[in-house]
């Protein structure tokens, strides 16, 4: 448990692996592991967002915060409380405190309720209050979330893709979270839209008090919305740092690409920006290699690399970097 | 000037629908010179792949048809030329890539008799010239060990590749346009990045001009030299992009690119609430109306907005704002 009373989510040596094959009958069962040992930590009020490319495992991480899937190692500390280790009516009513707006406004509503039904049923599950209570929620709900009232008798299909994330954001509030998990909030909207909900978001972070744990793979958003970041490559971290320091000054091979790779339209940006391609594709998370996992396609590696697994470091004030070529001056081997 | 590689001139794409005909294309015009490269933007539903498709003859049948106006490439009309010079034309001339590389290609042949295919089918090369330039064209969109790799399926290759793979047999007969819709959505940034790259230099070594089409503005800054900004089937703006992403002469355009949270030079404590461009784009049934279709989600906007359809203002340096109020943006 976090000493610090200012941290609400405290996630500690979290791993999680699938089992994928046996070598025949008798043969040692394969494990991918999908999260390695990943440890970080989010302020009350603050967002903190995971980064990374498909298949870096920054949804699985999420997942397994939320206990959407199951952790092989690790706890999660929210506000006090192992959220990994509560069970049946412990967990039911822990989960009020943790809530999820999943990425597809498409899939993640079921077409044969209604709107209000779909907001209420959080409430429902857990038999909070009395009905009316729960009605007048509900319509707070609405209206914080910028729909109508008279909306509320719609099915998912009668609504826009920005609509029902709007939906999903209400039916995520219900409960009166203190964390709410927004995995790709916004990448199935529209670039239009996209604003519409992500200055919702911040609305609602500071109306309510809300702590965000934020999953995106698009850098310019993470850059608009948080507070922390967290760099995923492959299952691990490799880089952990404030936001003005990751954007400002990365010192990672991996996430200087990463930053470096995204289109801008700011003429001074494509001047100064040297955009550093990384050759080939991730390596096999079946077969890992060694030492760094992003030695195969990092510019800089050397034999080191290739053998040895780099720890996270802390090479400035709230700046953990996991890099053999990074020392305690956090300059960027690339720079 | 020369005469441009592709001028389309007043074209309008008219889709039936359960609720009647609309003009999902509206009264667009547009050149494109050799060797140029012009990007469409705009949100889903405002046409951008309509157009695309217009121009490859590929408009789906006998839902989709050009009614009027003209696809005039290298001197012939395209809109009334039959199926049978299409298929010359489409492959050989104007190749198209798509958005998922992985229903795009087929997933039963190997990626060598996808390639291999188009030239023999366009070329009439031998089955042995086609294989050999397959492992060329595979070394060429940097496939490592192209020579083993070009007997792989598809589902062995990731999504990067598979994008390289469309990209090779897209430009297999070095076409003189290649239509890229919405190319690097699917992948990854950093392969984005490499994507880019390579359509570049592919760009410079076979001087085919290129037409992307995406709703990124960042992608359209890096790749692009000439914007086409759609708005529900019209064309809002056009013009260099530079220019456009400095002074956009459209609401709409200068929507696009204020409500994108971007990744500045330096990056400072201040985090501006982003522009939001308020509603969605209209339902096919509004398409065609003789009024400003962007005037419902417009904060510019004024009764004769609501009366009229704004013609097209010119600019200096062949910026074009259809907005009643262009000066003012």
């Amino acid at each position: 448990m976090s000493d610090d009373p200012e941290v609400l989510l405290d996630v500690k040596d979290l791993t999680v692996r699938f089992g994928v094959k046996r070598g025949g009958l008798f043969g040692e069962p394969k494990y991918l592991y999908a999260v390695d040992d990943i440890s970080f930590q989010i302020k009350r009020g603050k967002t903190l967002a995971i980064v990374g490319e498909s298949g870096s495992g920054k949804t699985t991480a999420a997942l397994a915060v939320a206990r959407l899937v199951e952790a092989y190692k690790g706890t999660v500390d929210l506000d006090g409380t192992d959220f990994l280790t509560l069970e049946d009516e412990d967990l039911r009513q822990a989960r009020a405190k943790m809530q999820f707006i999943f990425q597809d406004p498409y899939s993640s509503l079921n077409p044969r309720v209604r709107a209000e039904k779909i907001v209420r049923e959080p409430l429902d599950n857990l038999e909070s209050g009395a009905k009316e209570d729960r009605q007048q929620i509900v319509d707070k709900l609405f209206e914080a979330v910028g729909l109508h009232p008279e909306q509320q008798r719609l099915f998912p299909h009668q609504f826009s893709g920005g609509q029902r994330q709007r939906i999903g954001i209400a039916r995520a509030l219900a409960t009166q979270p203190d964390l709410i998990i927004c995995d790709e909030p916004v990448s199935a909207l529209d670039v239009a839209v996209q604003a519409q909900i992500l200055n919702l978001l911040r609305k609602l972070q500071t109306d309510f008090g809300l702590t965000f744990l934020f999953i995106s793979h698009d850098l310019g958003v993470v850059q608009h919305m948080c507070d922390t970041i967290v760099v995923m490559y492959m299952g691990k971290v490799v880089e952990y740092a404030d936001r003005l320091s990751l954007f400002n000054n990365p010192l990672h091979p991996y996430t200087v690409a990463l930053l470096s790779a995204v289109p801008s339209v700011d003429k001074k940006r494509r001047a100064e920006m040297k955009r550093i391609l990384i050759p080939g594709d991730p390596p096999d998370p079946l077969d890992l290699p060694k030492g760094c996992r992003f030695a195969n396609r990092c510019p800089v590696a050397i034999e080191r690399c290739k053998t040895e697994q780099p720890i996270l470091n802390e090479v400035a004030l709230g700046h953990q970097v996991a890099c053999h070529l990074v020392d305690e001056r956090a300059v960027s081997p690339l720079s | 000037m020369t005469a441009p590689l592709l001028k389309v001139e007043n074209l309008r794409i008219e889709l039936t629908t359960r609720d009647g005909v609309a003009p999902v294309i509206d009264d667009l015009s547009f050149e494109l010179g050799a060797g140029e490269s012009i990007s469409f933007v705009g949100e889903s539903g405002c046409g951008k792949s309509m157009t695309a498709l217009g121009i490859m003859g590929l408009l789906p049948e006998k839902v989709g048809r050009v009614a009027s106006g003209s696809i005039n490439f290298a001197g012939e009309e395209l809109s009334t030329a039959t199926e049978k010079r299409m298929r010359e034309i489409r492959g050989n001339d104007i190749s198209m890539i798509f958005q998922e590389p992985m229903t795009s290609l087929n997933p039963v042949y190997t990626v060598g008799e996808q390639i291999a295919e188009v030239l023999r089918a366009h070329q009439n090369l031998s089955k042995a010239a086609a294989w050999a330039s397959a492992i060329e064209l595979l070394d060429a969109v940097r496939i490592p060990n192209a020579q083993r790799r070009v007997s792989d399926y598809p589902f062995q290759m990731s999504g990067g590749q598979r994008q390289r793979v469309m990209i090779a047999i897209a430009l297999a007969c070095k076409p003189k346009i290649l239509i890229a819709d919405e190319p690097t959505t699917a992948l990854d940034v950093t392969i984005q990045a490499q994507i880019f790259d390579l359509l570049n230099d592919m760009k410079r070594q076979t001087g085919a001009a290129i037409i992307m089409i995406t709703h990124d503005m960042g992608a359209v800054a890096e790749m692009a030299e000439r914007m086409i900004v759609m708005y529900a089937g019209r064309n809002a703006e056009q013009g260099p992009v530079e220019q456009i992403i400095e002074r956009p002469r459209h609401p709409y355009s200068k929507g696009l690119i204020a409500c994108v949270p971007h990744i500045m030079a330096t990056l400072t404590e201040e985090r501006r609430e982003l522009t939001e461009v308020a509603g969605i784009v209209p339902s096919l049934r509004e398409f065609g109306k003789n009024r400003c279709l962007f005037a419902s989600r417009c904060n510019m906007v004024t009764q004769k907005c609501l009366d009229k359809r704004p013609p097209e203002v010119a600019f200096e340096g062949q910026q074009m704002s259809a907005c009643w109020h262009a000066e003012a943006v």
